[in-house]
């Protein structure tokens, strides 16, 4: 079967992104058939178990399991709550469906309510986001005038909310658990895990909190059904997926493309190969905090198995390119910076971790690097992985220990010879050497 | 100055419509707070007092999550907000040089506002538009794509703008 | 008919099978076996926050490390506290805590009490790879009894904690990010609430620093008395500190009957004016001050003279002290006692069950036990009536209490018209003008004796004096002096030894002792089954 794109085959139009454009194309008659009265939940469930959907925010947990997790029998509300917050570096997919066919994610919103019983949603959007904002408005403006939403939602006689809720600038209420905290109206701290978010979640109560790209892929999956989503890419990690290349390319952008496609291709033909005509250095396969690979290292399919086996991820499928002219000493330090801003500082090894980490790539830069700095930097990310309430200590240091193990000979240079070429360049006239701190 | 500032009824109906969509006041902090900085243009202290006495929430408690994010307009901040993003994609293609360029062009470097109050600097993380790198976001818009004439030219708008007297 | 036995789960701690109440967390259960874990940011009064780390347990229901604090116990669970995994763990949080930590131990009140300090020492590396810039946060004035040094807080969050969830005032927040945060008060809005020093106790760290106590003492210079707050009838258990006699310091001591871990603030600060300038610090006459013996003596002499003694007492003084005021009043014919009581203060209660009690002194309990119920009422009415009638010749009057007011206008006044003046009195005050005899009284913080508070509960109260460093006689050494020589008395005794009188002639006290009573006391209607029954030594 030819793959048939869901997401972009039409953000060329002006108009793909209004109720009318979507109703046109079939909009919403997946949910219409998954909300009507004689439609069980539970086979929603298992439909979505059977098809293999992984989430598509990074963790790659399967949708289907998660919402089984959330128990039938019980008194409390249940909540939906999308993840829109977007803010792992090199992503940029969610923006692209909620400004260009936000009605899809809204129509994959309702099956998910149908399926577990959830008559609450919130779209949880990072606050920089404010057109992509300003058009999930509008749509889901347009679902309640047409009864889509609101009160007996397409016919379901179930009552299902929308709220779009803006966040403030903060990369940590991407984390499920962050997020929760945050939309409680409070600091984005994680949460403790157990309890975990479909027993316990937002408000005390069972939350299945879903990627926007996740939940836009169910209406398909109704479409065509469980067995030949399966077939589209590896059959653990199946698909449409939508893959953000970014960094030293000719073309960077989003690409749509079944899961599998190898990163080579991905790179070299989609997004138009290295740019400038320069030789491939690093690739970053899954947003900053995966782990790195070089260019060697290259030959790996995009789906979440086969990039776990090459010891990364696909993550966020946020890739970044880096060409030979690239000082991955410079690149380390850009990385940890962000996620020495980003921590939210509840717990000690991720709050002085990431500062720690930070600081000795600041210095290694900056021409007062030791050797013994590598080693330190690969002791400061074990005592940090495993440690934490949740995983932006890992997030940090995957990138650190990779980057420093397979391009050592970038560190060796910048210890040896006064800091990383990019801080030369700046500063000429200081002399470089090793640390004089005792 | 605390008690003079006040939500007009028209804010005040849609603070009234928020706290309909959320279980517990609480959770309508985050969103109430940008009915704010579009009311008040800022948020500063006594604003944030007044959220927190409007909603019966601790004042410091806003003062904790006020300071936990960074996309809050607080106070001091210049008209035109520049906030070049310069997380990894947009490093590799040349957000240093427009953080550079409007050094030069405004004589504030990131952190800082323009004696005139019209224009602050800050280097923002990661705003999710890495392919259309270097970029900025400059108040609510993005400017994708920079070169550094794309940058002189957004300056000069701006100030245009200013003058204008227009938003 | 079996018994309903609480259910228990049986679970394996460093090797060993052992068995705790289900639903403990493993810090908890662990703790029932004497394996302590350490932590920072748990505290049993606040709920948990699991933010430290620094209870890291190895677990075989988990690939990663657990921490002790929030993980509950299971059947199967196997944790070791000692395994390479483990201390690894805490090793690993020590150096963190460490990294930004100045080395400020010898400027910091918190040496030697720091549990930062502590753990270092027993779970941390013995040096530093740390050569960064360290990371400044702010120094400030938070209230008005309060500073942070922001430099050493490890944002554990135990005192944000404790505003939200016991004294309910939420006046403190953490600000900024990752290694940027830091307790903070909103602007202009300092923390100002009446239980605000214990979040200076439960800090881990010297970073709350409280003002009363900056750079006073070094607490390993301290020494240390269970002891029982006087403020108010609630009975706090504190702790005094004092350094070369004098008193440097108080603390709350836990006792979940009476004040979980706390103490207000009025009471934690309220000891200062045990050394104001206008203590009365000696026995004087009309012709200025008497030593020892030559008050006793003129004290009998007005005994021998006065055909109606009465005795105005105070709810400061201790049973013992009461015992012996009763046993002079007893001995003197038709001799009247009456009580008079301080203004009411304001009451309190906080959300998690912490009291202040409106009446401002400890022991009017203990002075109806012994006098009876209408000693502050009827008998007081009656004593007050009596002296304005002039109808009473001599009064001996108690006013333990803070103030140079004495017992108020309306008692001062009273007083001023019998002929004969025997007052004791911690201050200075216009009321002993013109008095027979003063003689100095001990503050509550200077007593040795026991107290019964609001809740009948029986306790004792320590004097902060150095054993042998006495600055004048205290009324249970007094009092007891003057009936030896009147001949009432044999030997003299410790305030253990009067309290084994007054329950032999009391029954409300009857059967209890000094040595039951222990640091926790007991209540007075908790009669010991055996030995040592009851309260600890």
């Amino acid at each position: 079967m030819a793959f048939r794109k869901i997401f972009t085959q039409h953000i060329q139009k002006k108009t793909c992104h209004t109720m009318a454009f979507y109703k046109k194309h079939g909009g919403y008659e997946q949910a219409k058939a998954a909300l009507s009265k004689r439609k069980k939940p539970d086979a929603l469930i298992d439909l979505v178990k059977a098809s293999n959907l992984r989430g598509r925010g990074g963790a790659g947990f399967p949708t289907g399991v998660k919402w089984g997790f959330v128990p039938k029998a019980t008194d409390k509300p249940k909540y939906l709550v999308v993840n829109a917050d977007e803010s792992e570096p090199g992503t940029f997919k969610d923006r692209l469906i909620m400004e260009k066919c936000p009605h899809l994610l809204l129509e994959g919103i309702l099956i998910c309510c149908k399926a577990v019983g959830i008559e609450t949603a919130y779209i949880y959007i990072r606050g920089e986001f404010v057109f992509a904002t300003e058009r999930l408005q509008k749509a889901i403006d347009e679902a309640y005038d047409e009864g889509f939403l609101g009160n007996n939602a397409l016919g379901s006689g179930q009552r299902i909310d929308v709220t779009v809720h803006r966040g403030a600038g903060a990369y940590i209420c991407g984390e499920e658990t962050g997020m929760l905290t945050s939309l409680e109206g409070d600091r984005g701290n994680p949460k403790l895990k157990p309890p975990f978010p479909a027993i316990e979640g937002v408000f005390g109560c069972p939350t299945v909190v879903n990627n926007v790209e996740t939940l836009a892929n169910l209406p398909y999956i109704l479409e065509i059904g469980a067995d030949a989503y399966r077939a589209i890419g590896p059959e653990n990690s199946p698909g449409p997926k939508l893959f953000c290349v970014s960094g030293h390319v000719e073309n960077p952008g989003t690409f749509e493309l079944p899961m599998g496609v190898p990163l080579r291709t991905l790179i070299d033909k989609h997004a138009g190969g290295v740019w400038k005509g320069r030789k491939l250095k690093a690739v970053i396969p899954g947003g900053s905090s995966a782990h790195v690979l070089t260019a060697d290292e290259c030959d790996v399919a995009m789906d979440i198995e086969s990039l776990a086996a090459a010891g990364t991820m696909l993550g966020s499928a946020g890739v970044i390119v880096m060409d030979e002219t690239t000082c991955m000493v410079d690149a380390m330090l850009n990385v940890m910076r962000f996620y020495h801003h980003e921590s939210c500082g509840q717990c000690t090894p991720c709050r002085e971790g990431t500062g720690w980490l930070a600081k000795i790539t600041h210095r290694i830069a900056h021409g007062e690097g030791r050797m013994e700095d590598l080693d330190l930097i690969q002791d400061v990310c074990d005592r940090m992985v495993g440690k934490t309430i949740c995983a932006l200590a890992d997030a940090a240091a995957f990138p650190a220990e990779s980057i420093v193990k397979k391009f050592k000979s970038d560190f060796e240079s910048a210890i040896q010879n006064g800091g990383s070429p990019a801080w030369k360049k700046r500063h000429p006239s200081v002399v470089g050497g090793t640390a004089s701190h005792a | 100055m605390a008690d003079t500032l006040s939500f007009s009824p028209t804010t005040m109906k849609q603070y009234e419509w928020l706290l309909t969509r959320y279980p517990t006041r609480r959770a309508a902090l985050l969103p109430t707070l940008r009915l704010a900085e579009s009311e008040f243009g800022e948020i500063g202290v006594p604003e944030m007092r007044y959220v927190a006495d409007l909603m019966e929430i601790p004042p410091a408690f806003v003062f904790g999550v006020v300071t936990f994010y960074t996309h809050y307009r607080r106070a001091g901040t210049g008209k035109y907000h520049i906030q070049v993003c310069s997380t990894l994609s947009c490093a590799l293609r040349g957000s240093e040089d427009v953080v550079t360029r409007i050094t030069e062009r405004l004589g504030i470097v990131p952190g800082e506002t323009t004696d005139c109050g019209l224009f602050s600097l800050s280097k923002v993380e990661c705003l999710g538009s890495c392919d259309t790198a270097p970029m900025l976001q400059m108040n609510d818009d993005y400017h994708e794509d920079l070169s550094i004439d794309d940058v002189d030219q957004l300056i000069e708008q701006l100030r245009e703008s200013a003058k204008g007297g227009s938003n | 008919m079996p018994d309903i036995k609480t259910p228990t789960t049986r679970w394996t701690l460093n090797g060993q099978e052992v068995e705790n109440t289900s639903g403990m967390t493993i810090l908890e259960a662990a703790n029932e076996h004497g394996v302590e874990i350490p932590c920072f940011c748990y505290h049993p009064g606040l709920s948990i926050a699991g933010n430290c780390r620094i209870c890291m347990v190895e677990s075989n229901r988990s690939p990663k490390p657990v921490i002790s604090c929030s993980e509950r116990i299971a059947d199967g669970l196997e944790i070791e506290t000692e395994s390479e995994v483990a201390v690894d763990a805490r090793n690993s949080v020590m150096e963190f805590q460490l990294i930004n930590h100045p080395l400020d131990c010898p400027v910091c009140d918190k040496a030697g009490e720091c549990i930062l300090q502590d753990h270092s020492y027993s779970h941390g590396p013995d040096r530093s790879r740390f050569i960064e810039d360290k990371n400044i946060r702010h120094t400030k004035e938070l209230g008005p009894t309060i500073s942070i040094w922001g430099n050493r807080c490890i944002v554990c969050t135990r005192c944000t904690r404790f505003c939200d969830e016991i004294s309910g005032t939420s006046e403190l927040c953490i600000v900024e990010r990752g290694d940027r945060s830091v307790v903070d008060v909103f602007p202009g809005i300092p923390i100002d609430n009446q239980m605000a020093g214990n979040t200076v106790d439960i800090c881990p760290v010297g970073a709350l620093i409280s003002h009363d106590f900056k750079f006073e003492a070094r607490v390993w210079n301290m020494e240390r008395k269970d002891s029982v707050c006087g403020g108010c009838s609630r009975g706090c258990n504190i702790e005094v500190e004092t350094l070369d006699g004098f008193v440097k310091r108080l603390m709350p001591r836990e006792n979940q009957d009476v004040n979980d871990w706390w103490m207000c603030d009025e009471g934690r600060y309220g000891w200062r004016h045990l050394y104001s300038d206008d203590r009365v610090l000696e026995a004087r006459g009309p012709s200025g001050p008497l030593d020892s013996s030559r008050s006793i003596t003129a004290f009998i002499e007005i005994l021998d003279n006065s055909p109606r003694v009465a005795f105005l007492i105070d709810p400061f003084l201790t049973c013992e002290e009461l015992h012996l005021v009763h046993a002079l009043a007893s001995s003197s014919s038709d001799s009247l006692v009456g009580g008079w009581l301080p203004d009411q203060g304001a009451a309190a209660e906080f959300p998690a069950g912490f009291k202040i009690s409106a009446d401002k002194h400890p022991n009017r309990n203990g002075a109806e036990q012994i006098f009876g119920h209408q000693v502050f009422g009827e008998d007081a009415s009656q004593l007050q009536s009596a002296l304005n009638d002039r109808s009473i010749d001599t009064i001996v009057a108690f006013c333990g209490g803070p103030g140079s007011d004495g017992p108020g206008q309306e008692w001062s006044a009273a007083l001023a018209k019998a002929s004969t003046r025997v007052l004791f009195s911690v201050q200075e005050g216009n009321w002993l003008d013109g008095a027979t005899l003063v003689f100095p009284a001990t503050a509550p913080l200077e007593k040795e004796g026991t107290w019964v508070s609001e809740d009948d509960r029986l306790q004792r109260t320590r004097s902060c004096w150095k054993p042998g460093e006495a600055p004048f006689p205290s009324e249970l050494v007094f009092l007891q002096s003057l009936q030896s020589a009147l001949g009432t008395r044999s030997r003299s005794l410790s305030a253990a030894g009067i309290f084994r009188e007054l329950s032999e002639v009391c029954a409300p006290f009857a059967d209890h002792n000094h040595s039951d009573i222990g640091s926790l006391g007991l209540l007075l209607s908790d009669r010991p089954t055996g030995v040592g029954a009851g309260g600890g030594a």
